[in-house]
C-alpha cells in the first residue's frame, strides 16, 4: 500500500534579514570568520560529533565548504565565497568579514536599501578605479628581478594560517620552497604565451618540516617491492612512454543492463588478458620503455612487460594523468586496440628516490614544467592545512605573474582605502557621484558605513584585545596595547605598520580609529625605497582581493536588495 | 550544525587534553604499571601496558580526544617510541598553557614563547649527545654479550634502583632462552651464530668474570681518552660571536674544558643503556641485531660497507601458552602449521626445497586488486557432455599440474590459501603455508631468487626459487603444540636476511604486552644505530630542559626581544614590544611542566616514597645545575662522577650502574608533537559540529552551543 501525502505549500518569508532566524545566525557565522581571520587568528575544530575525522583550521575554503548553513541568506554568503575561492584562492575570509559588515552597517543606516546599494556601487567603482590608477598608493609594482617581494607574500600567506603550526624558520624554508616549485613550472623557452606546467604536491606525513623539498619533474610513489624489481632495467637514456587512461587489469568491460551469454568452454578473462599481451608485444616491438597506468594493469601483462626489460608503473589516478601528458608529451590512450605511433611521448630519465619511508619512481621530462613539492609535516592535522596554504600561494604567485602588483597586507589597504574614500567624498563628491541618482548627503552616510565596513574589517586581525590606530599621512595599520595612557610617546609605543614598510620613528602623527577624523589630504603614497628596503613585508594578492572586494560588495547588495525569501517545504 | 565556544572561561579544550593525560602517567618511565580497562556495559576486561594500546581501547570521539589519538599514532608509527613522553608532555603543557591564560598572557605570546622555549632547550641538549663508537668492533670478544645480565634492574643515575622484583626475576629465564637447539639442526653447514651462542653460554657462566671486564673495559674514563669535545656549540667557530654577546655570567666556565666528552662504546653498552627497564626484550633485540649482523658479514665476505640494521628483516612469532623459557632468537622463519602436517614436514625435513612466492590469495575466485569482476555473464552450456568437475577442482588440478611440473615443493601466499587445494598438495609432498607476511616473502625472495607472482597460473622456471629447507623448530615437536593444535617449523635459507623472534608466555593475556615490549625496544635501537649518537638518559635531557629554561628566563631584557620578535610571526603587532613583559612567566609554566616530568618519573621508578621528596630532590640539582652556571657540564659531570650528586645508600654499588641514553630524533619529535598540539588547541577557541546531530546536541547541553 502506497501513502500519498498531500504537498505543503511554499513559504514566503518578507524582509529576511529582520527575520529572527538571519538575526541570530548572521552573527555567528560572522563570529566565527571574524575569529579566524590573520596570523593570530582563532582555530575552529569541525567535526561530525560521532567520532568522525577533526579538521583544525582557520582557512575560509576548509571551514565554509565543510559549514551546512541553513538559511538561504547565509547560503548566498557562503556560495559568494567558495565561488571567489575557487577561482582565486585566497582572500575567502576578507570576502566574507567585509561582506557581513557591509550588510551590518548598511541595515543600521536609515536610508532606503535601494540608496544604499546605490551608493555602494558608486563607492565600489571609486575603489576600482583608484587601486587599478597608477596613483594607487597601497599597492606596489612586484620587481621580477629579486625574489624579495615574491618571497614575502608567499610567506604572508603561511604565517596568516596558524593551523599549519609552523615556526620562523619552518616558514622561510617552505616560502622558498613554494617560490621554486612555481619557478620551475616556467618554460624556459619564452614565447608570444606562455602556457605555464604544473607543481603537484606530494604527501609525506610523519616527518619534520624542514625534510621538504623540490624536485624538478613528478614523483609517483611506489611499493617497496615494484622499485626493487624495475631498479634492475632502468637505464640512463631516454625512454620512449606510453601513458593509458584505461584499465589494463583484464577484466570484461561492463555489459551495462544486459546479460552476456557465453557458451561453456570459452573463458572471457582469458580472452581480454590474450589481448593485452598482443598489446604488450606491439609496446616492445614499438620499443616503449615505460607504461604508465592511469588504473591497474594485469600481474600478467606486468610480468610480460617486465620480462622484456619495460618499466609498468600503474594505479596513478585521475589527478596525474592531465601533467604526465603533458609533460612526457604523450596522449592518453583509451583503448585496448593498436595503439597509433603518435600517442608515445618520452622522458629524460627514470630514477628512483627514497624519502622517510616512502618510495618514488623519480621521472625527468626533457623540458621542466612540472616540479613536484614534496611536503612534509608531523601531523595529518597540520599536513592539510599545510598543503591547502601551498596550494594557494602557489596559485597566487601566478597570478601575481599575470598582474604583477601586490597589495599591502597587514590591514593597510583597509585602512588606507577607507581615508581615500573619506577624502574623496568630502572634498570631492561631485566626481564620485556623476549625477546618479543619490545625494551627497547619503553619498557622505554610507561612505561613512563602507569605511567603517572596511576599517573593522583591519581591526579583525586582532584578537587579544590591541587596539588598531592609522596614521595620517599614509593612512596605514598600526596596532597597539588597549588602555594605553593617554599622554603617550605613540613612536615609542609602536614599532612598525601592519604590512612592515613604515617604522614609527618617521615625523608620524596617529588617530584612533573609533575616533572620527576627517582627512583633508588625500593618503600619500608609500615611497618606493620604504617598499623595497623591508625584507619583511607583509603582502596581499593583488588580483585575489580586488576580486574579493567586488565580490563582497557585490553580496552584500544582493542580500541588502532581498525582498521576499520564498522556500519549498515538501 | 553548531557551534560552540571552548575558552569562555578556562578554555575546555586544554582541560580535556590534561585530563586525558593523566591516564598515562603511570607509563612513564621504566617501571611500568598495566592497567585493566573494564567495560561496564559488557564486563569485558583489557590488559594494557602500553600508551598506543591503551588509546585503542579509550573511547576517543571527543575533537580534542582524537585529535590527541592522531598525534600519539603519528609518533607511534613513525618512531614506535617516544609516545609516553609525548602523552606526558601534553598533559604537562596543556596545564602550564591554561596557567598561562590565566594569568592573563595573550595567547599569541603563549605560542611564541612556548617555542622559542622549546627550541632553545633542543639545541641546548646537542650538548648531552653521546656519539656511538666501535659497536661491532668487539662482536668476537667472548664476553660482549654479557653486559644485560648484569645490570639488567639500573636505570641511570638520576634514576634509583627499583624495587620492582619482576624485572630481576626474569634474568634467569632469559639466559635460557638466548641458545636456541634448534639451531643446531638446520640443514647444512653450520652459521657462525652456533659459535656465537655457544661462547654466549659459556660468558653466562662466566658471569663474575664479565662483570670484571665491563667495569674495566668500556666504561667512559677509560678507554676513551681519545675523543675530543665534539658536539658542544659554543666551541664551534661560527657561535663565537653570540658567545661574546652573551653576558659573561650566562656562560660561565668554559665548558669541560679538562673533562672528556661521553661516549658509548660497543653494542653491550649501548644495549643496556637503551633498555629503559626491559633487559628482557632488549636482550632479544640484541640477539636479532647480533645475527643480522653476521648474516650481512657472512653475506659481503667483509664488514667494508656500514651495517644497517633492519626493523623490517625482524619477525615475531607469538606462541601463548608456552613456558618462557623457549623465547628465543632464530635466523629463518618460524610460523605455525596444523598438526596434520608432522609427517610431510617430516618427509620434506633435510631436503632442498623448490619454493613459488604467491602475492596474493592462493584461491580460485582470487583476483587481483583493480580487477572488476563482471557479474551478468552466464555461461551457456551448449551439449551434454559437460565434465563432472567443477570449475574450482579444475583450478585446484591445474596448479598442482604446475607445481609439479616445476618440482616446487613449498608455496608461500601472502594472503589465504584455499584449504582444499593445501590437502591435494599434502597428499603429493607439497607444503603450502598461507598469511605469511610481505617482508618475509621479500626476504626469501632475495635469498632463494624467486620472484613473487600475483597468480599460481603465472609461475614459470624464472619464478621459482630454490635453497629453503624445513624443520621443527623443536626438536621434540609436540613439545609445543599451541592452542589451536598447531606446531612450530622453521624455514631456512642460505644467506636468508630474516631473524625470527620467537616470544612465549604461560600468561596468555601478556603475550601482546610481550610483543610490544619487543618492539619498543627493537624501534629504540634501530633509531639509536641510525643516528649514530644517543642522549644522556634517565632524566638528564629533562633536567638540562629544565635548568636551561630557568637560566633564560632571566636574561636582559633587551636580548628577549629580539630572539623572542623572530618567533612571533606578525612581528608588527603590540604583542611584539609587549612580549617581554610577560616572556618570564610563560617559560617558568613551561619549566614547571619539565619539572612535572621529572618529578613523574622518579616517582614512577619507585625510588621516592612521596612526591615532595622527589620534588626536593629535583629542586637541589637545579638549584646546582643554575649556580655552575652551565648546567650541561654539570650534569656531564654528575654523569661521570656519580658519588658527588648521590649520598643515598646504593653509592656503594654505583659502579655497577652503566648509563641511561635516550634516542634523539624520536624523543625531540615526541617533544615537537606535544608542543604542536598543545598549541594547536590552544589556538583554538571554538568547536563547529556539523551533520545531523542536532537533536543529540539539544538533550545534552544546549545553552553551550550556538546554530547555524
Amino acid at each position: 500500500m502506497s501513502r500519498f501525502e498531500a504537498k505543503k505549500p511554499s513559504v514566503c518569508e518578507s524582509d529576511p534579514l529582520k527575520s529572527e532566524r538571519v538575526r541570530a545566525t548572521l552573527p555567528v557565522l560572522k563570529g566565527i570568520v571574524t575569529s579566524c581571520y590573520g596570523p593570530s587568528g582563532r582555530l575552529k575544530h569541525l567535526h561530525n560529533n560521532v567520532g568522525g575525522h577533526v579538521c583544525t583550521t582557520s582557512q575560509s575554503s576548509a571551514l565554509l565548504g565543510r559549514l551546512s548553513v541553513t538559511h538561504p541568506v547565509l547560503k548566498i554568503l557562503t556560495t559568494s565565497m567558495q565561488n571567489l575561492v575557487s577561482c582565486f584562492s585566497d582572500c575567502g575570509l576578507f570576502m566574507t568579514i567585509l561582506c557581513c559588515n557591509l550588510i551590518e552597517n548598511g541595515q543600521a543606516l536609515d536610508l532606503a536599501p535601494t540608496t544604499v546599494i546605490e551608493s555602494n556601487k558608486l563607492l565600489l567603482r571609486l575603489c576600482t578605479t583608484y587601486l587599478k590608477s597608477e596613483v594607487c598608493g597601497c599597492r606596489i609594482p612586484v620587481d621580477f628581478s629579486s625574489t624579495q617581494i615574491l618571497l614575502c607574500l608567499v610567506r604572508s600567506i603561511l604565517t596568516s594560517k596558524p593551523a599549519c603550526m609552523l615556526t620562523r624558520k619552518e616558514v622561510d624554508h617552505i616560502s622558498a620552497l613554494v617560490l621554486r616549485a612555481f619557478l620551475l613550472t616556467i618554460p624556459e623557452k619564452a614565447e608570444d604565451s606562455i602556457i605555464l606546467g604544473k607543481s603537484i604536491i606530494v604527501p609525506l606525513k610523519g616527518q619534520r618540516v624542514l625534510d621538504s623539498t623540490v624536485l624538478p619533474g613528478m614523483l609517483i610513489e611506489m611499493p617497496e617491492v615494484q622499485l626493487l624489481r624495475t631498479s634492475a632495467i632502468t637505464s640512463s637514456s631516454a625512454l620512449k612512454v606510453a601513458l593509458f587512461c584505461v584499465s589494463l587489469s583484464g577484466d570484461v568491460s561492463d555489459t551495462g543492463e544486459g546479460t552476456l551469454a557465453v557458451s561453456y568452454g570459452v573463458c572471457l578473462e582469458r580472452a581480454v588478458l590474450d589481448q593485452l599481451l598482443d598489446l604488450g608485444r606491439q609496446l616492445v616491438r614499438d620499443h616503449v620503455g615505460l607504461v604508465m597506468c592511469q588504473k591497474v594493469i594485469h600481474p600478467s601483462l606486468k610480468q610480460f612487460l617486465s620480462r622484456h626489460h619495460v618499466i609498468a608503473i600503474d594505479r596513478l589516478g585521475v589527478a596525474l594523468m592531465e601533467p604526465l601528458s603533458k609533460m612526457t608529451g604523450s596522449q592518453p590512450i583509451g583503448s585496448l586496440g593498436s595503439v597509433s605511433l603518435s600517442s608515445y611521448g618520452s622522458v629524460k630519465d627514470l630514477c628512483s628516490a627514497t624519502f622517510g619511508s616512502k618510495h618514488f619512481f623519480h621521472l625527468i621530462p626533457n623540458e621542466v614544467t612540472v616540479s613536484s613539492l614534496l611536503l612534509c609535516s608531523r601531523s595529518d592535522a597540520a599536513w592539510e592545512e599545510l598543503k591547502l596554504t601551498c596550494q594557494t600561494a602557489l596559485h597566487v604567485l601566478q597570478l601575481t605573474v599575470k598582474d604583477p602588483f601586490v597589495f599591502l597586507g597587514g590591514g593597510c589597504t583597509e585602512t588606507h582605502l577607507a581615508a581615500y574614500i573619506r577624502h574623496k567624498t568630502l572634498h570631492e563628491p561631485g566626481s564620485v557621484l556623476k549625477g546618479d541618482g543619490c545625494s551627497q548627503t547619503e553619498l557622505q552616510l554610507t561612505a561613512e558605513a563602507f569605511c567603517r565596513a572596511l576599517e573593522s574589517l583591519a581591526g579583525s586581525l586582532e584578537h587579544d584585545g590591541g587596539e588598531i590606530l592609522t596614521d595620517r599621512k599614509y593612512g596605514h595599520c598600526w596596532s597597539a596595547q588597549s588602555h594605553s595612557p593617554a599622554a603617550v610617546n605613540w613612536p615609542d609605543l609602536l614599532s612598525r605598520c601592519g604590512c612592515g614598510s613604515l617604522s614609527s620613528q618617521e615625523q608620524l602623527s596617529w588617530s584612533c580609529l573609533k575616533s572620527s577624523y576627517h582627512p583633508s589630504m588625500p593618503p600619500a603614497c608609500l615611497p618606493q625605497e620604504a617598499a623595497y628596503s623591508s625584507s619583511d613585508l607583509t603582502l596581499d594578492c593583488f588580483t585575489a582581493k580586488l576580486n574579493g572586494l567586488q565580490v563582497a560588495v557585490e553580496t552584500a547588495n544582493l542580500i541588502l536588495d532581498l525582498a521576499y525569501v520564498i522556500e519549498d517545504t515538501n | 550544525m553548531a557551534c560552540r565556544v571552548l575558552n569562555k572561561r578556562r578554555h575546555m579544550g586544554l582541560q580535556q587534553l590534561v585530563s586525558l593525560a593523566e591516564t598515562g602517567r603511570t607509563f612513564l618511565g621504566p617501571v611500568k604499571a598495566s592497567k585493566f580497562i573494564i567495560d561496564q556495559e559488557s564486563h569485558e576486561s583489557v590488559l594494557v601496558s602500553s600508551l598506543v594500546r591503551l588509546l585503542e581501547s579509550l573511547d576517543l570521539t571527543s575533537a580534542v580526544g582524537q585529535l590527541l589519538n592522531e598525534a600519539v599514532q603519528a609518533q607511534h608509527n613513525t618512531y614506535g617510541t617516544g609516545t609516553n613522553t609525548l602523552f606526558f608532555l601534553v598533559g604537562a603543557w596543556s596545564s602550564a598553557a591554561e596557567e598561562c591564560l590565566h594569568l592573563g598572557v595573550p595567547i599569541p605570546i603563549i605560542v611564541s614563547v612556548m617555542s622559542e622555549g622549546l627550541n632553545s632547550c633542543s639545541e641546548e641538549v646537542v650538548s648531552l649527545q653521546v656519539p656511538v663508537h666501535n659497536l661491532f668492533a668487539h662482536m668476537d670478544n667472548t664476553n660482549s654479550s654479557s653486559g644485560l645480565e648484569t645490570f639488567s634492574a639500573s636505570l641511570g643515575p638520576f634514576l634509583q634502583t627499583p624495587s620492582d622484583p619482576g624485572l630481576t626475576q626474569e634474568e634467569p629465564e632469559l639466559k635460557d632462552a638466548s641458545h636456541p637447539r634448534t639451531i643446531y639442526s638446520l640443514s647444512g653447514k653450520p652459521l657462525k651464530s652456533h659459535d656465537l651462542f655457544k661462547r654466549q653460554a659459556r660468558a653466562e657462566a662466566e658471569k663474575i668474570k664479565s662483570l670484571e671486564t665491563l667495569i674495566n673495559g668500556p666504561l667512559p674514563g677509560t678507554c676513551c681518552r681519545k675523543s675530543v669535545l665534539i658536539h658542544s656549540r659554543h666551541f664551534n667557530s661560527i657561535d663565537r660571536n653570540r658567545l661574546e654577546d652573551k653576558p659573561s655570567g650566562f656562560l660561565g666556565p668554559p665548558r669541560a674544558a679538562g673533562s672528556k666528552a661521553p661516549s658509548c662504546n660497543g653494542l653491550v653498552e649501548l644495549v643496556a643503556g637503551l633498555s629503559h627497564g626491559d633487559p628482557g626484550s632488549m636482550k632479544l633485540v640484541e640477539a636479532a641485531v647480533r645475527l643480522q649482523y653476521q648474516n650481512a658479514c657472512v653475506q659481503r665476505g667483509d664488514c667494508t660497507v656500514p651495517f644497517m640494521f633492519d626493523t623490517s628483516r625482524i619477525f615475531t612469532c607469538c606462541l601463548p601458552g608456552l613456558p618462557e623459557t623457549f623465547t628465543c632468537v632464530c635466523p629463518g622463519y618460524v610460523t605455525l602449521v596444523p598438526t596434520a602436517h608432522t609427517a610431510l614436514i617430516q618427509e620434506l625435513q633435510n631436503q632442498s626445497m623448490r619454493v613459488v612466492l604467491i602475492q596474493g590469495d592462493l584461491t580460485e575466485t582470487y583476483r587481483h586488486p583493480g580487477f572488476n569482476k563482471s557479474t551478468n555473464i552466464k555461461t551457456v552450456l551448449e551439449s551434454t557432455k559437460v565434465s563432472q568437475a567443477s570449475t574450482e577442482e579444475l583450478w585446484e588440478n591445474h596448479i598442482l599440474q604446475i607445481l609439479t611440473r616445476f618440482n616446487v615443493h613449498l608455496v608461500l601466499a601472502q594472503g589465504n590459501a584455499s584449504e582444499r587445494l593445501t590437502e591435494k598438495c599434502m597428499y603429493s609432498k607439497r607444503l603450502v603455508i598461507g598469511s605469511v607476511s610481505g617482508h618475509v616473502l621479500q626476504a626469501f625472495a632475495e635469498a632463494t631468487g624467486a620472484v613473487r607472482v600475483a597468480y599460481a597460473t603465472q609461475v614459470n622456471e624464472d619464478c621459482v626459487g630454490m635453497g629453503i629447507c624445513v624443520t621443527f623448530w623443536r626438536r621434540i615437536p609436540l613439545d609445543v603444540i599451541d592452542k589451536k593444535d598447531r606446531i612450530a617449523i622453521l624455514f631456512h635459507s642460505e644467506g636468508i636476511h630474516l631473524v625470527t623472534v620467537v616470544l612465549t608466555s604461560p600468561v596468555i593475556a601478556q603475550m601482546q604486552a610481550k610483543e610490544d615490549r619487543f618492539w619498543a625496544c627493537a624501534c629504540r635501537l634501530n633509531a639509536a644505530l641510525k643516528e649514530q649518537k644517543v642522549l644522556l638518559g634517565g632524566g638528564a635531557v629533562e633536567l638540562l630542559c629544565l635548568s636551561h629554561l630557568r637560566i633564560i628566563e632571566g636574561n636582559s631584557p633587551k636580548k628577549v626581544s629580539e630572539a623572542c620578535s623572530r618567533w612571533l610571526h606578525h612581528h608588527s603587532s603590540w604583542l611584539a614590544s609587549s612580549l617581554a613583559q610577560y616572556r618570564a612567566t610563560v617559560l617558568e609554566c613551561m619549566a614547571t611542566g619539565w619539572h612535572r616530568y621529572l618529578s613523574t618519573l622518579l616517582w614512577n621508578t619507585a625510588s621516592y616514597s612521596s612526591e615532595p621528596e622527589a620534588n626536593t630532590f629535583i629542586q637541589q640539582h637545579l638549584q646546582n645545575a643554575v649556580d655552575s652556571g652551565s648546567p650541561s657540564s654539570y650534569i656531564l659531570n654528575a654523569y661521570r662522577d656519580l658519588n658527588s650528586v648521590f649520598n643515598s645508600d646504593i653509592s656503594n654499588k654505583l659502579e655497577q650502574i652503566p648509563k641511561v641514553y635516550d634516542v634523539i630524533t624520536p624523543k625531540m619529535e615526541a617533544w615537537r608533537r606535544a608542543l604542536d598540539l598543545t598549541l594547536l588547541v590552544l589556538q583554538t577557541d571554538s568547536e563547529i559540529i556539523t551533520g545531523h546531530g542536532d537533536t543529540q546536541i539539544h538533550s545534552q547541553d544546549s545553552e553551550d552551543f550556538l546554530f547555524l
